[in-house]
């Protein structure tokens, strides 16, 4: 794959990084060109961070970084250096799951999965701001996920129950 | 879907960015990477440096206290929908932001991105040409000032030269008084994330919104992805102008529309369609703005 005038492995200038992921520091020696959903995957240990068309436009990798829902694969780690990233893996707490996680598994709002913790990151962002969406509102901020199984029914019936459940637990998402 | 190689600079001033872009021949700018990083995923780009302005702060700001609205290039989407300053004097602009791709691409795209990217599709640039704005440019030689007309050249291609970055827009409000004027911008696109087919955007100033059959004073008209730049109708514009808003004046601008562009047929989309796009909502963005100046 590599064309001729490609510098090789040795030669790529790198970057120190430090950034919090899921609350735990973390320090990398990292080339400029890796992208933050690599970056997750590989130095983190986050394989909740899906990578699907690493192009911007299926949301699987979809994170938080200081407080921001981002494809992580349009960001270079680099780039995060000295911020906060947040991914499907810090929602869960001591082994049980998050409210919106639980709505997802009841309502049946994945097949093969592989969109879901993107789905999931996106709900919590959408109820974090709005705590009771709309149907229209629930559309407009999942448009940036892409599922290719369920069809979207069960996943907005899910971000509906996970609604109610924050609301009756008073709990912030 | 790899990028390949570069090496990465953070400047954290416009000076910085200019020295930068003048030592490093061929080097990119990153803001929000919406579109630039799509682009380097795919290799079609492939720059040995990165400049990432996205920790220059004095490009980060909505003045719309004096003469002009002013707005740094490094403004994001989704801040330019939420400026309440801006609804109120310029609600144009917050209204294209707002409907650009979806919420994650919001939280990050920024305002001179998309200038620079000079999509014919895009939304400010059509802003920027209908309601007449100028663009700030700097470079590690100084800084100059562009009109909007002037600057989107072709498909993608603008005047902005190696070495420059735009820092700023400006409109002027003198002409769009808040409590006479109507605007709009309106989209036609088949799925949230996907580029719009065709969008118009709309300026209306009557002469009294009170009156029984408030008068236009003055109309504007831009139409996006319409043409290889976005294109402002100024023939459509006089149809409406001069008069109360008709039926009859806004078939007669649509009619305008459908002639003036020039559409580049897309899949989905073919020109007979698109010039039809360009009659209809040329006279839904006039209709609906009319209405926002009149109540």
């Amino acid at each position: 794959m590599s064309a001729d005038n490609t510098p090789g492995v040795e030669e790529r200038p790198t970057r120190d990084v430090t950034l919090t992921v899921n609350g735990e520091d973390l320090s990398a020696s990292v080339e400029p060109r890796l992208k933050l959903s690599d970056f997750l995957r590989q130095h983190a240990g986050c394989r909740g961070v899906r990578v699907g068309c690493e192009h911007g436009v299926c949301g699987a990798c979809t994170v938080s970084v200081d407080g921001d829902l981002v494809k992580s694969c349009l960001m270079y780690a680099v780039q995060t250096d000295g911020s906060q990233v947040r991914t499907v893996e810090g929602l869960a707490e001591d082994g049980s799951l998050h409210p919106i996680q639980e709505a997802f598994h009841e309502e049946h709002a994945l097949q093969c999965g592989f969109c879901t913790s993107g789905f999931v990151m996106s709900t919590q962002a959408l109820l974090s701001e709005n705590p009771d969406p709309s149907h229209e509102e629930m559309e407009d901020h999942l448009s940036s996920n892409i599922c290719r199984c369920t069809g979207y029914q069960n996943i907005y019936d899910a971000v509906e129950r996970a609604a109610d459940r924050l609301e009756d637990l008073d709990v912030d998402p | 879907m790899k990028p390949a190689p570069f090496e990465y600079h953070r400047p954290e001033t416009v000076a910085e960015a200019t020295d930068l872009l003048a030592e490093f021949d061929g080097a990119e700018l990153m803001a929000g990477n919406q579109s630039l990083g799509i682009v380097m995923a795919n290799r079609l780009a492939t720059p040995d440096h990165i400049v990432d302005i996205n920790g220059i702060d004095e490009i980060q700001y909505v003045d719309a206290d004096g003469e002009a609205v002013e707005v740094g290039a490094l403004v994001r989407h989704r801040d330019l929908a939420a400026s309440d300053a801006l609804a109120e004097t310029l609600p144009m602009l917050p209204e294209a932001a707002d409907q650009i791709a979806g919420p994650v691409v919001r939280n990050r795209g920024t305002l001179g991105g998309s200038i620079g990217e000079a999509d014919p599709a895009g939304n400010y640039p059509c802003v920027l040409v209908t309601l007449g704005g100028e663009l700030e440019l700097a470079s590690a030689s100084g800084r100059r000032t562009v009109d909007a007309a002037d600057f989107f050249v072709a498909y993608m291609v603008t005047a902005i030269d190696e070495g420059e970055l735009v820092t700023n827009v400006r409109f002027p409000t003198a002409p769009y008084p808040p409590e006479r004027t109507g605007m709009a911008f309106l989209e036609q696109k088949p799925a949230a994330q996907t580029w719009p087919t065709l969008s118009a955007a709309a300026a209306v100033r009557v002469d009294d919104p009170g009156a029984a059959d408030p008068v236009v004073e003055r109309a504007r008209v831009g139409l996006a992805n319409a043409a290889d730049v976005p294109l402002r109708v100024p023939d459509a514009e006089s149809e409406v102008e001069g008069e109360p808003v008709s039926g009859g004046a806004l078939d007669a601008a649509g009619e305008v529309a459908y002639d003036a562009v020039d559409p580049q047929p897309e899949l989905h989309a073919d020109e007979t369609y698109k010039r039809e796009l360009a009659r209809e909502y040329t006279k839904r963005a006039l209709r609906t703005a009319y209405e926002r100046a009149t109540t």
